[in-house]
C-alpha cells in the first residue's frame, strides 16, 4: 500500500527522488490547472496498486520551481518516471490511466 | 444576496443544453443558458434519425426551435462563452468572455466535445517543449518569454490577455475574431498583437519551440505557442471544480443515472457525458438533468 502520493518540493527533491532506493513517478502540478485536477485521481489509484514497488509523488510548481525548471518543463501536468536518479521516461498532459500505467510497468 | 442568482445555469446551448433549460424552466426553475447555437455540432448537421422527424430535418432548426421553446418557460439567453467557473460556499460562479458575473444554485455542463489540436507539423513532437494547450496551467513558464495564442475564440482572446501578465510579447494568430464586442474591444486596446486573417502551418524548432510558420508566409519567432481553440471545455470549466473524468481519455466527465457528477449541484448532460454522440442521448440526459438540477436548487434555496 506505501504511504500515498508522497509531497515533494525543492528540498526534499534530492533525497526523496534522485536517492530513493525505488523508481519514482513525479507528477508536476499546480493548483490552478485543470488538466492536473484531473489526473490527481489517477495518480492515487496507481498507488494503491503499485505503491509498494515504486514511490508515487507530486511537486506543486508553484511553490518549487527549481526541480521543474531543472528538467525544462514547460507544461504542466507533466509525469517523470525517475530511477536511480535518471529520467527513464516521460509524459505530458492529461494522458490516458492505462498510459501512466505503462510507465510505471517499465520499471516494474 | 448577489443580483445575478440562478436556479440553474446551463453551459452549452445544443439539444442537452436546450432540453435541460425546458425542463428546468418549465419546472419554475430561474434558468439561464449560456453558449452560441451555431457552435453546436448539431449546427451544421442533417438529420434523419432522431425519433418522431421522418424527413431530413436541419439541425439549425432544432435548435431554433429549441431555443424559443425554453424562451417560452422564460429561460434566459446569453450568447456568450464562459471562461471561468469556481464553487464559492453552495453557488456556482460564472464568468462570460465579456467579464461578467453570474452566480448560480447548480450548474449543468453540455458544451458538447471539440477538437483541440491543431494537427499540423511540429505540434505533436514539441508537446511540453513550448508547445501547450492551457495558458491558465502553463503562463507562468513564459515569463519575460515570447509566446503565441492561435485561435478565433474566447480561449484564444482571453488566454492571450492573460499572457499579457507574464509574456514580453504575446502574438495572436487567427483567421477571424468570433468573440463578444466588449472582448473585441478589450483585446484592441490591449498590448497582444493580433495577427488576422491567416494561420499556422508549421511549428519550429528542434528540441524547443523556435517559432511558427504561417500560412501567410510570415515566420513569427516565439518560446511558445498556446493552442486555444473554440472556447474552454471540460478539462478548463469542470476539472477546477473537482469532477471526476474517465480516466482513459479525460473527454467525458462521469455521472450517474441522474446526470448527478460527484460535485453537489454539478450535472453533466450530452456528447460531453461520453458516447453514443447521437441526439436523442443528450436530449434524453438533458431531461434528466434539468429536472434533477431544478429539485436540486428548489432545496437549496429552502434550506
Ligand atoms: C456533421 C455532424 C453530423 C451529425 N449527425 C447526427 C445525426 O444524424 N444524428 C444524431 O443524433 N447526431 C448527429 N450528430 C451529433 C450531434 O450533433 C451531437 O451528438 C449533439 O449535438 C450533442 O449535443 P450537446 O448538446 O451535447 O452538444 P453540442 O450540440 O455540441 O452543443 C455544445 C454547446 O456548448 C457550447 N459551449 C461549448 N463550450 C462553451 C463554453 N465554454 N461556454 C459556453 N458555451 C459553450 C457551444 O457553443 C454549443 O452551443 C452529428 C454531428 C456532426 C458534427
Amino acid at each position: 500500500m506505501g504511504q500515498g502520493v508522497l509531497d515533494i518540493d525543492d528540498n526534499n527533491f534530492e533525497s526523496e527522488i534522485l536517492k530513493a532506493d525505488k523508481p519514482a513517478l513525479l507528477d508536476f502540478w499546480a493548483p490552478w490547472c485543470g488538466p492536473c485536477k484531473a489526473i490527481a485521481p489517477v495518480m492515487d489509484e496507481l498507488q494503491e496498486t503499485y505503491g509498494d514497488s515504486i514511490i508515487f509523488a507530486r511537486c506543486n510548481v508553484d511553490n518549487s520551481p527549481n526541480a521543474p525548471a531543472q528538467y525544462g518543463i514547460r507544461a504542466i501536468p507533466t509525469i517523470i518516471l525517475f530511477q536511480n536518479g535518471n529520467v527513464v521516461d516521460q509524459v505530458v498532459g492529461a494522458v490516458p490511466k492505462s498510459h501512466i500505467e505503462g510507465l510505471v510497468k517499465k520499471v516494474l | 444576496m448577489p443580483d445575478k442568482l440562478y436556479d440553474v445555469a446551463i453551459i452549452g446551448c445544443g439539444p442537452a443544453g436546450l432540453q435541460a433549460a425546458i425542463h428546468a424552466a418549465s419546472k419554475k426553475s430561474k434558468v439561464i443558458v449560456f453558449g452560441k447555437a451555431r457552435k453546436s455540432g448539431l449546427y451544421k448537421a442533417h438529420i434523419a434519425n432522431y425519433c418522431c422527424y421522418e424527413k431530413v430535418v436541419l439541425g439549425k432548426e432544432i435548435l431554433e426551435v429549441g431555443r424559443k421553446q425554453a424562451e417560452t418557460f422564460d429561460a434566459i439567453f446569453l450568447e456568450e462563452d464562459i471562461v471561468r467557473t469556481r464553487k464559492e460556499n453552495d453557488l456556482f460562479s460564472l464568468n462570460t468572455e465579456s467579464g461578467e458575473n453570474f452566480t448560480s444554485r447548480t450548474l449543468i455542463l453540455s458544451m458538447g466535445v471539440a477538437r483541440n489540436k491543431l494537427r499540423v507539423k511540429g505540434e505533436k513532437e514539441l508537446v511540453g517543449r513550448g508547445v501547450s494547450y492551457c495558458v491558465d496551467c502553463d503562463a507562468n513558464f513564459y515569463r519575460g518569454l515570447e509566446v503565441a495564442v492561435v485561435g478565433n475564440e474566447s480561449a484564444a482572446a482571453t488566454g492571450a490577455m492573460t499572457l499579457l501578465s507574464f509574456a514580453k510579447t504575446v502574438y495572436l494568430i487567427c483567421r477571424k475574431l468570433m468573440v463578444t464586442d466588449m472582448l473585441y474591444k478589450d483585446l484592441r486596446s490591449s498590448r497582444v498583437k493580433v495577427i488576422e486573417d491567416t494561420w499556422v502551418k508549421e511549428i519550429i524548432g528542434t528540441n524547443e519551440v523556435e517559432g511558427v510558420f504561417l500560412k501567410n508566409g510570415e515566420t513569427v519567432k516565439v518560446d511558445g505557442i498556446f493552442v486555444e481553440l473554440g472556447a474552454k471545455g471540460a478539462l478548463e470549466l469542470a476539472a477546477n471544480l473537482g469532477v471526476i473524468f474517465d480516466a482513459e481519455s479525460f473527454s467525458f466527465i462521469e455521472t450517474n443515472k441522474k446526470q448527478e457528477t460527484n460535485i453537489p449541484g454539478l450535472y453533466a448532460a450530452g456528447d460531453i457525458s461520453g458516447k453514443p454522440w447521437q441526439i436523442a442521448k443528450a436530449v434524453g440526459e438533458g431531461c434528466v438533468a434539468g429536472i434533477n438540477a431544478s429539485e436540486y436548487a428548489k432545496k437549496l434555496a429552502s434550506s
